[in-house]
């Protein structure tokens, strides 16, 4: 036995752990250097007894120390080993999960649901009334008098013969706008009234790209005696910076509608060009979003409010256009195809 | 109305860029179409006909600019009665002006012909394209007779006769009724006042005399004939409106200064019959008002300038005005229209922005809301996407899903057989969406929708949901299993818990749409609330869907559903404080005994003790004799006054066994 018998010792056992590959490779290591009787480390010690007195206690404390560090590199190299074993039961976890099946709720639902909370954190009330309705709701106390040449503005599908309505009354005609609902409540309460009114309208056009002969409305009131066009800019900048971003900017352009006075459409900047004018936005910068006005004194007098004492404002806008700008859909008929496809692209 | 710059700037000041006219006039209540080649299209609303004319954008133009508007030449108005004009519906037409001309007949000069071609009026001789270059520059319609083609040289302003006719200068033969107003020769009509002229009495190469009208008609009556002969023209849109009633000489005089001009036309008398002049209207204005509307101070020195460049006659001070409405301004009525003006002309941008003061609580929002939002949320957990489909839907489609001898309800005026009358159902629309789907390669499908539906009783509302293809959503570790009639019962079910309705019940369906044997009808509490069950297959392909493929459907009325639904708060039970024991048991019995006949015998049969039973297994097959069936219950018996015995329970079962031997010849497996 000599210094060189437990270096080259040393140097076997290095190379054997560096090509053991598997944990029952360094099992059979350790039996082989390790075991008592035949192992390559017992046979070590025992042939220390042909070294020089002398040298003993030192040669046998070198060998000591080769059998702790090959101890000790083994258990922590099998260690290692064996907390990489795939425990009992062990699975793929890399197979597909087995998911509930979920559904989605409609983007109409979704837009309609989020419009309905920004608003009712201003204080409106939502309100929902009948969709089938009569001459005097839909037209007539919204300062539409039969002949009117503004009820052009919205071609109305008539029913064959009248029908109770969903409020009870007979109706005979599909509402062109949720403002039914309006004269209805207005009827019923005395200011003030701060509401909105979301429901599915319809007016007799053609299927195409921008439009059905159904959609979605959202129209809100606001009535009280102090109530005037500056508040109504500052409601609407209020809910279009909610709904489409704080950097958008609006705009209020004069119109017409029957039943308010002035009237007001409303623009948001574009985004897509950010009001530079494109495509989108017909090169004006401008999309335009929602119509909007001071209640007619004309509609006051029809529900029995007195137009000196009240003012208010009132909005209306079609939910599948602001869905269209907020989701680039392309096509207005996918909110009615009910194609999984196009549903399942809108979260659960 | 296209707006040519080179005409507007004859009538007022305006800048050279039309662009920035364009802009400007745009924020001032006139949407802009389109802007090329010096022609500015905007869109006019239905309550500014004085804007369908150059003349009434020039005033918008000297309001923004600060010009005047200038003059232009017009000619001669001599007032005799050589024409005779009778008015004999004055109701329906209100003024006639005519004047007689010589004229020539020929091509305009080019200057007119480009004019009326940028504004998209084809030109078609110097008389009419005369005529309607005045009605494009201060928006009075006129139209031109032949006179020699009269029959009897007179003006008749009537009613339409029962049976006349008149061929139109469109070439179309137009049938009359004693609506519609005419302007009638000694004999018969010659055009349709404020709408078409007739093709008998049209100006051609050889007319050497003619009648120019400038008339005002009543804008209900216009508007009732154009929409009843479908005509609309140039002059009926301006008519039925609401024309200038102070301008019908005014565009005599104007044609007749072109007609000269031009060496068209020499004029000669004019007849104007106006029995009830229009009585000046005057409007009051307050400044508190404006300000109240508006929520700002417009200076006060701006109402009367934006006012009166509008040609409105402002006097009054101290922020309070009397403002003599001009006769074009049909719109203008009262305080708010004249509000209307001022605010747009001060600008809605320089308007500030505010928030409508809250004081006073809301009240609580309609309970169908939360209803729905209720509905969707446990729908879409248990899989189903929901889907909206129109209201009305073809008359073929909603048959099958009325009740026998029931006609859905008509639509008068549809758009087409596939929106020809209004859904009995939710199910006709939830069937296109399936096939719709299946069509392009999805056959698992599971849809809802809630709704309106129009049945006998009115408009209700209503929940309705399809599902075809697999229970599960396909899974490597799973068989496929195709959705049954127990996957919509349960569907049924969990809308009830959902909305608080109590347990359902249900019984034999007899509805028409739905698979005898498979289908339920449901109620709760004995009322009727909807059904459920395999959707008819005959149904289904009529609309598209593989006749291989089955859709189960369910619908519940909501509106019944929410009159049974129980009001009362929530209360809780204790938990219990004693153990339960459990028994199963397996029976035979006859194949065709319902489960629930079982259980009622079991329920009736056994102690207070017994808490809850529910199936666990239903076989037939080896080691069951044809025609019976093995059924396994699980009862569970449980005390709330102490720990129950092996023997109480033993008691109970052979009393129940006993019950079922009796009833139905139950043997116990």
């Amino acid at each position: 036995m000599s210094d060189s018998s437990i270096d080259s010792l040393r140097e076997q056992f290095g190379r054997e752990l560096a090509s053991a590959a598997s944990e029952a490779d360094l099992r059979a290591i350790r039996d082989r250097y390790l075991s008592r009787k035949g192992g390559l480390l017992s046979a070590l010690l025992k042939a220390l007894g042909t070294a020089a007195a002398s040298e003993r206690p030192r040669l046998g404390q070198l060998a000591n120390t080769l059998k702790k560090e090959i101890e000790q590199q083994l258990d922590e190299r099998i260690a290692a080993a064996a907390s990489t074993r795939a425990p009992r039961g062990a699975v793929d976890i890399t197979l597909p999960g087995r998911r509930p099946a979920v559904g989605h709720s409609h983007p109409l639902s979704i837009l309609r649901e989020r419009i309905e909370s920004i608003f009712t954190r201003m204080g409106f009330l939502v309100i929902e009334g009948p969709e089938l309705e009569d001459d005097y709701h839909n037209f007539e106390a919204l300062n539409m008098p039969p002949e009117h040449p503004a009820r052009d503005m919205q071609d109305t599908l008539y029913l064959s013969s009248p029908m109770r309505s969903s409020a009870g009354s007979p109706a005979t005609l599909l509402r062109t706008h949720t403002s039914g609902m309006q004269i209805r409540y207005m009827e019923t309460h005395e200011p003030p009234v701060r509401l909105i009114a979301p429901g599915r309208v319809y007016r007799r056009d053609n299927l195409d790209l921008t439009h059905t002969p159904m959609f979605t409305q959202v129209e809100g009131l606001v009535v009280g005696e102090h109530v005037a066009l500056s508040d109504l800019k500052g409601t609407l900048d209020v809910f279009v910076r909610e709904l489409f971003g704080q950097e958008r900017k609006v705009r209020f352009r004069p119109s017409f509608f029957p039943y308010t006075e002035p009237s007001a459409e409303v623009d948001i900047s574009c985004a897509a060009c950010g009001g530079n004018g494109c495509g989108m936005c017909k090169r004006t910068g401008w999309i335009e979003i929602l119509g909007s006005g001071m209640v007619h004194p004309a509609v006051f007098e029809s529900v029995g409010y007195d137009p000196e004492k009240y003012t208010g404002f009132a909005f209306g806008m079609g939910i599948e256009r602001i869905a269209l700008l907020k989701w680039g859909v392309e096509d207005i008929r996918l909110f009615y195809e009910n194609d999984l496809r196009f549903l399942e692209q809108f979260p659960q | 109305m296209r707006i040519v710059h080179e005409w507007l700037a004859e009538l007022v000041d305006v800048p050279a860029d039309v662009e920035v006219i364009a802009h400007e006039i745009s924020l001032r209540g006139f949407e802009l179409a389109a802007v090329e080649h010096g022609v500015i299209d905007f869109e006019i609303t239905a309550n500014r006909p004085d804007c369908l004319s150059h003349l009434g954008i020039a005033r918008e133009a000297s309001v923004i600019w600060g010009g005047a508007l200038k003059p232009r030449p017009s000619g001669r108005v001599e007032s005799d009665s050589v024409i005779p004009v009778r008015i004999e519906a004055p109701d329906l037409c209100p003024r006639y002006s005519a004047q007689l001309f010589d004229v020539t007949v020929g091509p305009s000069p080019s200057w007119l012909a480009r004019r009326l071609e940028a504004v998209g009026v084809r030109p078609i001789n110097n008389i009419v394209d005369v005529t309607n270059y005045v009605m494009l520059e201060i928006g009075q319609p006129m139209h031109a007779f032949d006179l020699d083609k009269l029959q009897g040289a007179e003006l008749v302003i009537r009613r339409a006769r029962a049976g006349e006719t008149l061929r139109t200068l469109d070439g179309v033969d137009r049938a009359l009724d004693p609506e519609m107003l005419v302007i009638a020769d000694a004999q018969r009509p010659v055009a349709i006042g404020g709408v078409m002229g007739g093709a008998n009495s049209e100006i051609s190469e050889s007319t050497r005399r003619m009648v120019l009208e400038s008339a005002y008609f009543h804008p209900p009556s216009v508007r009732r004939t154009s929409k009843r002969l479908a005509l609309k023209t140039e002059a009926s849109t301006r008519f039925e409106r609401g024309a200038d009633i102070e301008a019908p000489l005014e565009g005599l005089a104007r044609a007749a200064a072109l007609l000269e001009k031009i060496g068209a036309a020499t004029a000669h008398a004019t007849r104007d019959v106006y029995p009830s002049p229009r009585l000046p209207l005057e409007v009051s204005l307050r400044g508190s008002r404006i300000a109240r509307v508006l929520g700002t101070v417009v200076p006060e020195d701006d109402v009367p300038r934006i006012l009166s460049r509008l040609g409105f006659l402002v006097t009054g001070q101290d922020a309070s005005w009397q403002v003599t409405v001009p006769s074009y301004r049909v719109d203008v009525t009262r305080e708010i229209d004249l509000i209307e003006e001022v605010g747009r002309h001060h600008g809605f941008d320089r308007i500030p922005v505010t928030f409508p003061p809250l004081d006073v609580p809301q009240a609580v929002p309609d309970p169908r809301i939360e209803r729905d939002g209720k509905i969707r949320r446990a729908m879409t957990a248990a899989g189903f996407s929901e889907s909206m489909t129109f209201a009305f839907v073809e008359r073929a489609a909603a048959l099958p899903f009325c009740r026998p001898g029931v006609e859905p309800a008509a639509i008068e005026n549809p758009l087409s057989e596939k929106f020809a009358v209004l859904r009995p159902s939710l199910l006709p629309g939830l069937l296109d969406s399936c096939s719709h789907n299946r069509r392009r390669g999805r056959k698992d499908v599971r849809l809802f929708e809630s709704g309106s539906r129009f049945g006998p009783s009115g408009e209700r509302r209503a929940v309705a949901f399809a599902w075809a293809g697999e229970r599960t959503p396909g899974h490597w570790s799973t068989q496929p299993a195709p959705v049954d009639f127990f996957d919509v019962k349960g569907t049924a079910e969990l809308l009830a818990d959902v909305l608080g309705a109590g347990p359902l019940d249900f019984s034999t369906s007899a509805a028409p749409f739905l698979v005898r044997g498979r289908s339920a009808d449901v109620g709760t509490r004995g009322y009727p609330v909807g059904s459920v069950g395999l959707l008819d297959p005959a149904i289904a392909t009529a609309r598209g869907f593989p006749a291989s493929e089955e859709i189960y459907v369910g619908e519940i009325d909501l509106d019944a559903l929410a009159s049974v639904v129980d009001a009362a708060e929530l209360r809780t039970h204790a938990l219990p404080k004693f153990p339960a024991i459990v028994r199963d048991i397996s029976i035979l019995v006859a194949q065709a005994l319902p489960a629930a006949a079982v259980r009622g015998t079991i329920r009736s049969a056994a102690p207070a003790l017994l808490e809850s039973l529910v199936e666990f297994d239903r076989y037939q097959g080896k080691g069951v004799p044809e025609g019976r069936m093995s059924l396994s219950l699980r009862l569970t018996f449980r005390s709330s006054e102490r720990t129950l015995t092996d023997d109480e329970v033993e008691a109970a079962m052979s009393t129940i066994v006993e019950a079922l031997k009796g009833a139905h010849g139950a043997e116990r497996r």
